[in-house]
């Protein structure tokens, strides 16, 4: 490469030669990634969208109860291309779901989570959970009948807690109830506070992967500092990968933006267009599509108190994961029947809760709840029992395909 | 004592008669009709805006060229009848759906016992006036033995349920038009950009589609080696 004058000026001074070549040109990546692996990559150029059209959103939002939900008016119909930056972020905060989920799943089923990579899966869930707080906050925003109701009942879950609890409830509001103080307060972690946390987090889970390097989908230890038949510099190769990827990824972004930003209801709720009224609670509070899960094991467990216990223990029970996995290997490729039933059931359950979260509750769903709560908490507590007791296939030498 | 009483009153209220859930009728929103909306919004600056306001409107062109200026909209009115203010219209097909305010509009019924004279399908007890009654005209709730599926396999439509007594200004072809020229106005008042909405979407996905051309083919002339080397 000709070397022009700035750039010899400021390589002198600074390490840009030797970071992309410590994270790109000489970052050794298994080569057989499959389709799995592409949703790490989305995941930051959602968060980029996300920062990207939040700031443009900031600059003609109102964070007031009085001047909230006509400023989003105003955006959408008054701010040149305001619609268009608005539906970007609407659609980029389920995007950023979806694509997390299934970054998560490629985890699971790979073993990513196990040795030496636990502290790299801890971090992710810290996004995880940092990820879930910068939606709820960023929900209230809009400051319609869902927003100002959905913050109600979140917020009122900290009641539950005996003792100090209603004073909890009190201390994170602001206020005896949702109000104009608590919609300040959410905009200011929504647009700093939470996302400084995201992005400090994003960082240190890239830091690890690059010291421990990047599992593969056979879940066998390959060496990320030298190339060798089983690794490829993650740039050029994997750097046009994703690059074709994105492109994917974005046909699909841009069509739900350009023809159906809604999604039917489960990325913008028909009630969220009603302006917060404290007084007329809506008929059907639900969260948005990718906390009901979680919503749904609150709701299955008829005691408040033990169905918060149940819906933090879901959480939890993520974090510890890569301890409750006793299997000597890591990808379900070459675990038993036992791991493959296993994951099975955790889908299942997984995506059944989520459906029961959003429909309104009754006897049937009630009892469903359970059953698949069930088979939520069976698949973690059973964990070290089944992977332990199952004949696992032969590792291979090397990568295949 | 008292619960018999309410018991009583179920029996003999007609408002209080268990209505089926009435299927909502297709309102065909088509929002490229130009024509239908500024029609739609005349309607709503000479019929609607009686009561109710379309605050997010205020400086759209087609709306103020109708007619629909904030300086007319019931803003100032404080003492609504029975205390209900009506619901501010600039996103009501966002949030009830076309198909909703098409039927709604359809689905007013002669009902004595409510203070405004009438009652509805969709909306029991709506605290909204028989205005449309002079254009439509004046139905009735059939009683139960005379409710009939028009269509086959699906629930019961409006108009299975009610029965046209007497013409109003209107024949029920000039009601259904107008009705559909105020829901494609209300349409466009729920989402003004649409249009550029759709227009810009084709551009885009166009551009994307050929950029994936290039990438794919530029991963390709990378990959080859790899693909080789894993061959042997």
């Amino acid at each position: 490469m000709k070397k022009n004058k700035l750039f010899t000026w400021i390589t002198a001074r600074f390490p840009l030669n030797e970071f992309s070549a410590k994270h790109l040109t000489h970052y050794f990546a298994p080569r057989n990634f499959n389709f799995w692996y592409y949703f790490g990559s989305f995941s930051l150029l959602v968060l980029a969208i996300q920062i990207i059209t939040g700031i443009w959103l900031a600059m003609d939002y109102t964070p007031t109860a009085e001047g909230a939900f006509a400023s989003v008016q105003y955006i959408m119909r008054d701010v040149h291309y305001g619609w268009l930056i608005r539906f970007l972020h609407t659609t980029g905060a389920s995007a950023f779901f979806v694509v997390v989920y299934l970054h998560m799943y490629r985890g699971l089923i790979y073993g990513s989570y196990q040795k030496p990579r636990e502290l790299l899966w801890l971090i992710g869930m810290l996004i995880y959970v940092t990820l879930l707080l910068e939606a709820f906050t960023g929900y209230v925003l809009p400051w319609g009948q869902m927003s100002y109701w959905g913050a109600q009942v979140i917020t009122s879950f900290a009641s539950a807690i005996p003792w100090i609890g209603k004073y909890i409830v009190v201390w994170l509001r602001g206020d005896y109830v949702v109000s104009g103080v608590t919609l300040h307060r959410f905009f200011a972690l929504h647009v700093v506070g939470v996302p400084l946390v995201l992005l400090f987090l994003v960082f240190i889970h890239l830091v690890a992967l690059h010291y421990v390097g990047s599992n593969n989908p056979d879940g066998i230890n390959t060496d990320h500092s030298r190339a060798s038949d089983e690794t490829i510099p993650f740039h050029p190769f994997y750097t046009v990968k994703d690059l074709m990827g994105a492109v994917v990824f974005l046909i699909v972004f841009f069509s739900i933006v350009f023809f159906g930003p809604d999604m039917n209801g489960f990325f913008l709720e028909p009630e969220n267009y009603v302006p917060a009224n404290s007084l007329q609670t809506p008929e059907h509070i639900a969260p948005v599509w990718y906390m009901t899960p979680f919503y749904a094991i609150l709701r299955a467990i008829p005691n408040k108190f033990l169905g918060l216990a149940a819906m933090a223990a879901a959480i939890a029970l993520m974090f510890v994961m890569p301890w409750l996995d006793r299997s000597p290997v890591r990808s379900i490729r070459y675990k038993g029947m036992y791991s493959k039933m296993a994951i099975c059931v955790f889908v299942i359950s997984f995506v059944g809760l989520g459906y029961i979260g959003i429909e309104p509750v009754s006897e049937l769903r009630t009892v469903l709840a359970q059953f698949f709560a069930l088979g939520y908490f069976g698949f973690f507590l059973l964990m070290p029992f089944y992977t332990r007791f199952e004949t696992v296939k032969a590792l291979p030498e090397q990568l295949t395909g | 004592m008292k619960y018999f009483f309410i018991l009583i009153l179920f029996f003999f209220n007609t408002a209080w008669a268990a209505l089926p859930t009435v299927e909502l009728e297709k309102a065909h929103v088509n929002i490229h009709d130009k024509k239908s909306i500024e029609r739609g919004a005349k309607y709503f600056a000479t019929i609607c805006m009686a009561c109710h306001t379309m605050e997010y409107m205020r400086y759209d062109k087609i709306a103020h060229d109708a007619g629909v200026v904030y300086e007319r909209m019931p803003v100032q009115v404080t003492t609504w009848p029975f205390g209900v203010k009506p619901p501010d219209l600039s996103l009501e097909i966002n949030h009830r759906g076309a198909d909703w305010v098409y039927t709604y509009l359809h689905s007013f019924y002669t009902d004595p016992s409510r203070p405004t004279g009438v009652n509805n399908l969709i909306l029991p007890n709506t605290a909204m006036s028989g205005i449309l009654t002079s254009f439509q005209g004046v139905q009735i709730l059939l009683p139960e033995t005379e409710w009939h599926h028009s269509d086959f396999g699906s629930g019961y439509e409006w108009y299975d349920l009610l029965d046209l007594q007497s013409h109003g200004a209107m024949t029920p072809e000039q009601f259904d038009a107008m009705v559909s020229d105020v829901v494609n106005f209300l349409a466009y008042a729920s989402n003004p950009y649409q249009i550029e909405q759709e227009k810009m979407g084709v551009f885009v996905l166009i551009f994307l589609v050929l950029f994936f051309i290039l990438a794919f083919l530029l991963k390709q002339s990378y990959w080859r080696e790899i693909k080789r080397k894993q061959r042997k």
